[in-house]
């Protein structure tokens, strides 16, 4: 039987896989960031995972608005890098895993809730911004992306990510095979790029968040969409998908390990949690 | 929902729809064969995908901030500036309307 081990919330951004790229893990302004997932990658040294369930949003690469899905899932066997405009990163395609992923597909479409199905599914820097920090970059745990849209409105509510949430804790817990996993929410924190007050956010907010997260998360997901983008910018609504993350984990969950760095323009927050 | 909420633009289907053809020019420079015929003649290659002269010229000034009040989204504006060099705190700051340097004063506080 599947075992979901715990979650890891993480934001993404492109500068993230640009400085781990350019070799600045240990430069003043980025070793605060790259420091703090050390402890992360450790426990994950420790817990052997064996697929990676990553809940995280495509940056207009993969999809364009001709064909927006709200919910999609990639059940490749590999799932090639988009680029991005600025040309590939030197990293090889992710491996995938078709047999859960055609599971969850079954399971989450049996629970009400139903994604695009991708065969192909090429994977930006919501994927491959912080992957190669908490793990080897020759990738030995396979990947099932599932994106969600918080790009072109409507996007889902905050309670729709919390139950999806829930949906992926039972997919997990109905997959007949010995799988360890891991569930990964990605995205912000608050980060604001449309418009004049661009390159702000809110440390105060994104801290709060972190916090209600592990220990009392329902109440926040009966915020709305503008609650979020009103406190953490209108891409701040990225932090949606953390709620999946933290609703597939259930009530009792132990920190292993969080972070917060602010260098640029986001707020950049980690937390792990162990069910 | 608000359309704009604290100064800030709400990418919405309906902004989506009017910045259509720009966005889909932007998004076909993600090969670095169109980002080269892209180069070598912005113009015929935006008219090309359909583009309109108003999109057209809010490209051939680097009118960022033009661009994105036309509904334009900022992943796509990203992909037109890495195809002319152009980074993203220029890019915002230009549509937030301050110079680099008030930008990188306000990530200083």
């Amino acid at each position: 039987m599947a075992t979901l081990i715990g979650g890891i919330g993480t934001s993404h951004a492109p500068t993230i896989g640009v400085a781990w790229d350019r070799g600045q893990q240990k430069e003043p302004l980025w070793a605060p960031l790259f420091d703090g997932y050390v402890p992360a990658r450790q426990w994950l040294d420790e817990v052997r995972p064996d697929l990676f369930l990553i809940v995280y949003n495509d940056h207009v690469n993969q999809f364009f608005f001709d064909t927006y899905p709200t919910f999609a899932l990639g059940v490749g066997a590999v799932h090639a890098q988009a680029d991005e405009g600025w040309g590939k990163r030197p990293l090889p395609d992710l491996p995938g895993d078709p047999d859960f992923a055609w599971h969850l597909a079954r399971s989450l479409v049996n629970d009400e809730f139903d994604p695009t199905i991708c065969q192909e599914m090429s994977l930006d820097h919501g994927v491959l911004s912080f992957l190669p920090l908490l793990t080897d970059s020759d990738w030995k745990v396979p990947v099932v992306p599932l994106a969600v849209n918080v790009i072109q409105h409507p996007i889902p509510t905050p309670r729709r990510l919390y139950r999806l949430g829930a949906a992926l804790g039972k997919a997990i817990a109905s997959y007949p095979k010995d799988r360890r996993i891991v569930v990964f929410g990605t995205g912000g924190l608050t980060h604001q790029l449309h418009g004049t007050k661009f390159g702000t956010h809110n440390e105060a907010w994104d801290n709060e968040f972190m916090d209600r997260l592990e220990t009392d998360p329902a109440p926040l997901s009966e915020l709305s969409t503008q609650d979020y983008m009103e406190r953490g910018g209108t891409e701040g609504v990225e932090m949606i998908m953390w709620l999946a993350m933290r609703g597939a984990l259930g009530r009792n969950v132990k920190r292993v390990t969080r972070n917060y760095t602010a260098p640029f323009t986001t707020g950049y927050g980690l937390l792990v949690l162990e069910t | 929902m608000d359309d704009v909420i604290s100064g800030a633009y709400v990418f919405t289907g309906e902004r989506s729809a009017r910045s259509y053809a720009l966005n889909k020019m932007a998004n076909s420079l993600s090969t670095p064969a169109n980002r080269a015929t892209f180069q070598a003649d912005e113009a015929a290659y935006m008219t090309g995908l359909g583009c309109s002269d108003q999109q057209i010229d809010l490209v051939r000034r680097r009118d960022w901030k033009g661009m994105m009040e036309h509904g334009a989204s900022i992943y796509l504006l990203l992909k037109i500036g890495a195809a002319v060099g152009v980074p993203l705190p220029e890019i915002g700051a230009h549509t937030a309307g301050i110079t680099l340097a008030e930008f990188h004063a306000r990530k200083a506080h």
